[in-house]
């Protein structure tokens, strides 16, 4: 080891992560695996945001940090900047999912069915208080209920269509570009080169898609709530499991190399297109993990963020600047950092002007 | 012969924490930034394990340049020892083994916050800038693309408004920090946050100077020997904070920036910001042997280059 200048910091830097070390408990190979197993929504959104898919990882990083969710976010994208993509898995097809979850608030049925899948969304939010008496929990701790296997909670391993693509038969929706079959490897991708706007569809979605949730719901609530479009149509939700398809660089042959948790939504709206245009039109968002309140909200800004009048949440650049976690969370703490040298800076101005001109 | 004996020693992390492909990518931006002095250039700017906001912008441009033969200052305010330099000098210690230093003059790389050394750097030296904000046009255009366009035209008359609109509303200019520069005769620059004390020493600077901004995603340079000039008219001009009077508590120096100590009197104590420079100051004090660079400004606050600050 080098020769290293100045220690005080380095000291005050060891003894406040020993501090929040004693404060957090000790970290072990157990709480990390209790994290991944029974906090499988938080683990999806520290995923969804750090865009890697890693539910050991996720959990760790939500360990490390004592669950403070952006600090875990930043762990997994800086872990991320070290991984090299290696190679690019075949794009997934919405009708390929292993869906556990569909719901379209759209029509009554839809060709495949509703789905209620897992989810609280009728449950009454009442606090199981008996738990804490630790009578119910015995039992329940004597044998653990086995881990969730796709084919339990899935009701149908056939095919379920879009939504989507029975409105574009029906000319309600426009066609999709034909742009098939697409090369991976050709997508402009966000976390290689840098956003620019107008920005490329490709790089709109992948942002959306690693965005803060809090930060999307907060300009997508904005939009439905009153600034935005007279009334959208959540028209497809889904949660489900996605093949993560690669070839094998010799042979060629497709295989698959695992599963992953995916959410998306579609929000359709009365489109405001020239006479001769679909009808609809329809606002898209995916991620990694389950995040229904994220994809939903993500789906109505994608339609919202070209509408013409000004409202931040029909600005492109003002929506995923700002919903980006690691970087809005980072520059929110960087003000804990000293800032002297600009503040006598500006110190400087203020008190000679209050001698000479108005004052601010 | 066993396999483990061909195999690499496992390594969890590049040289630099960057891998390959990202460092030739900065590489090759900052070539480009350098040949078009001001201009920003976007960048994918990985995220580091250093919080976002908190110089990752500055940490990569060190970190794709940076080599064995390095020695590497990190100064925040002009302090080596405040937290935030410390962590980040051991980062890039302890993820390229380089020597580190607080000797301005000894170091080859100095990555900085808000601040420019006193003592002058000289031909073959790197400052890496930390940039929160490198769009000196967003307070009058916070949309990036237009502003793009406006830096395209060269149009900035928003900004020679804005500076007479402070003139006449309070006789002076207001711009604290970040005083905006022309760069060449051609782009306008954020210079980073530096007072405006060290703003006149980029210009016809002899090192290269980087600046880099890891959250927005761009990065800027300015080469040696190339003009920089604050944006100020023909008849009032860009002056620098005013350190007149001002005398460090700790070494007696006047004529250098001060940081300013509120004190329970109701009155101030000052000291000189720049903590490498006050440290050489009192070894020489002791007696100790040291050597002292040649500084921007004189005892008699005169900086070193005449015409500049007019």
């Amino acid at each position: 080891m080098a020769y290293v200048a100045a220690r005080g910091g380095e000291q005050a830097i060891a003894a406040a992560e020993e501090l929040h070390t004693t404060l957090n408990g000790p970290l072990s190979a157990v709480l990390v695996q209790s994290i991944e197993r029974h906090l499988p929504y938080l683990v999806d959104r520290v995923m969804g945001e750090g865009s890697l898919y890693a539910p050991d990882l996720a959990a760790l990083a939500l360990a490390q940090t004592g669950g403070d969710l952006y600090e875990a976010v930043l762990l997994l994208r800086a872990y991320r900047s070290t991984q090299p993509r290696i190679t690019y898995a075949l794009p997934v097809r919405q009708s390929e999912l292993r869906t556990v979850r569909r719901i379209s608030a759209a029509f009554k049925d839809i060709p495949g069915g509703q789905i209620l899948g897992p989810s609280l969304d009728y449950s009454h939010r009442l606090l199981r208080l008996d738990v804490l008496d630790d009578a119910l929990s015995i039992e329940d701790r004597k044998e653990e209920p086995p881990a969730l296997s796709i084919e339990r909670c899935s009701m149908l391993n056939a095919p379920l269509p879009a939504v989507a693509d029975w409105q574009r038969e029906n000319g309600l929706l426009a066609p999709l570009p034909d742009r098939d079959p697409c090369d991976p490897s050709a997508l402009p991708d966000v976390t290689r080169e840098p956003i620019s706007f107008p920005a490329p569809r490709a790089h709109r979605l992948q942002s959306l898609a690693r965005a803060d949730t809090g930060g999307v719901l907060a300009l997508g609530y904005a939009s439905m709530r009153g600034y935005g479009m007279s009334h959208p149509t959540v028209n497809e939700l889904r949660l489900g499991y996605a093949e993560v398809t690669l070839r094998h660089p010799v042979t060629g042959v497709a295989f698959s190399a695992g599963r992953v948790r995916v959410s998306q939504a579609e929000i359709v709206d009365t489109g405001a297109g020239a006479p001769g245009d679909a009808p609809l039109r329809l606002g898209f968002t995916a991620t990694i993990g389950w995040n229904e309140v994220k994809t939903i909200a993500g789906a109505m800004l994608d339609l919202e963020m070209s509408a013409p009048n000004p409202h931040p949440a029909h600005q492109e650049e003002f929506v995923l600047y700002h919903t980006e976690p690691v970087e809005s969370s980072g520059f929110c703490i960087h003000y804990k950092l000293p800032h002297y040298v600009t503040f006598g800076s500006a110190l400087d101005n203020l008190r000679k002007a209050a001698k000479t001109g108005e004052t601010l | 012969m066993t396999l483990a004996d061909l195999a690499h020693p496992r390594q969890d992390y590049s040289y630099g924490f960057l891998d390959a492909f990202a460092r030739r990518e900065l590489r090759r931006r900052i070539l480009k930034a350098i040949a078009i002095p001001g201009y920003q250039v976007p960048y994918a700017s990985r995220e580091l394990p250093i919080a976002r906001g908190w110089g990752t912008g500055g940490l990569q441009a060190t970190l794709s340049v940076v080599g064995p033969q390095d020695v590497v200052k990190v100064i925040d305010q002009g302090a080596d020892d405040s937290v935030n330099a410390a962590n980040l000098r051991r980062f890039i210690a302890r993820m390229t083994g380089v020597e580190t230093t607080t000797d301005t003059t000894k170091a080859t790389i100095i990555q900085s916050r808000h601040r420019i050394p006193e003592e002058r750097m000289d031909k073959g030296q790197l400052l890496v800038l930390q940039v929160p904000d490198p769009e000196p046009l967003r307070h009058v255009q916070p949309d990036s693309s237009q502003a793009r366009e406006m830096h395209a035209d060269a149009d900035y008359a928003q900004m020679w408004l804005s500076l007479y609109e402070q003139l006449v509303r309070f006789g002076r200019f207001m711009q604290g920090a970040s005083y905006p520069v022309i760069v060449n005769g051609r782009y306008l620059m954020s210079p980073s946050p530096i007072p405006r004390w060290d703003t006149p020493a980029l210009h016809q600077s002899a090192h290269l100077t980087i600046l880099s901004a890891g959250r927005e995603k761009r990065l800027y340079a300015v080469p040696p020997y190339t003009d920089v000039r604050p944006i100020e008219f023909s008849d009032v001009f860009f002056q620098v904070e005013d350190q007149a009077g001002r005398v460090c508590t700790l070494t007696g120096a006047g004529q250098k920036y001060m940081d300013e100590l509120p004190q329970p009197s109701g009155e101030s104590r000052f000291r000189i910001s720049d903590t490498g420079y006050v440290e050489k100051l009192l070894k020489m004090a002791q007696g100790e042997s040291t050597k002292i660079g040649p500084t921007y400004y004189d005892d008699a606050g005169q900086f070193w280059m005449p015409g500049v600050i007019k």
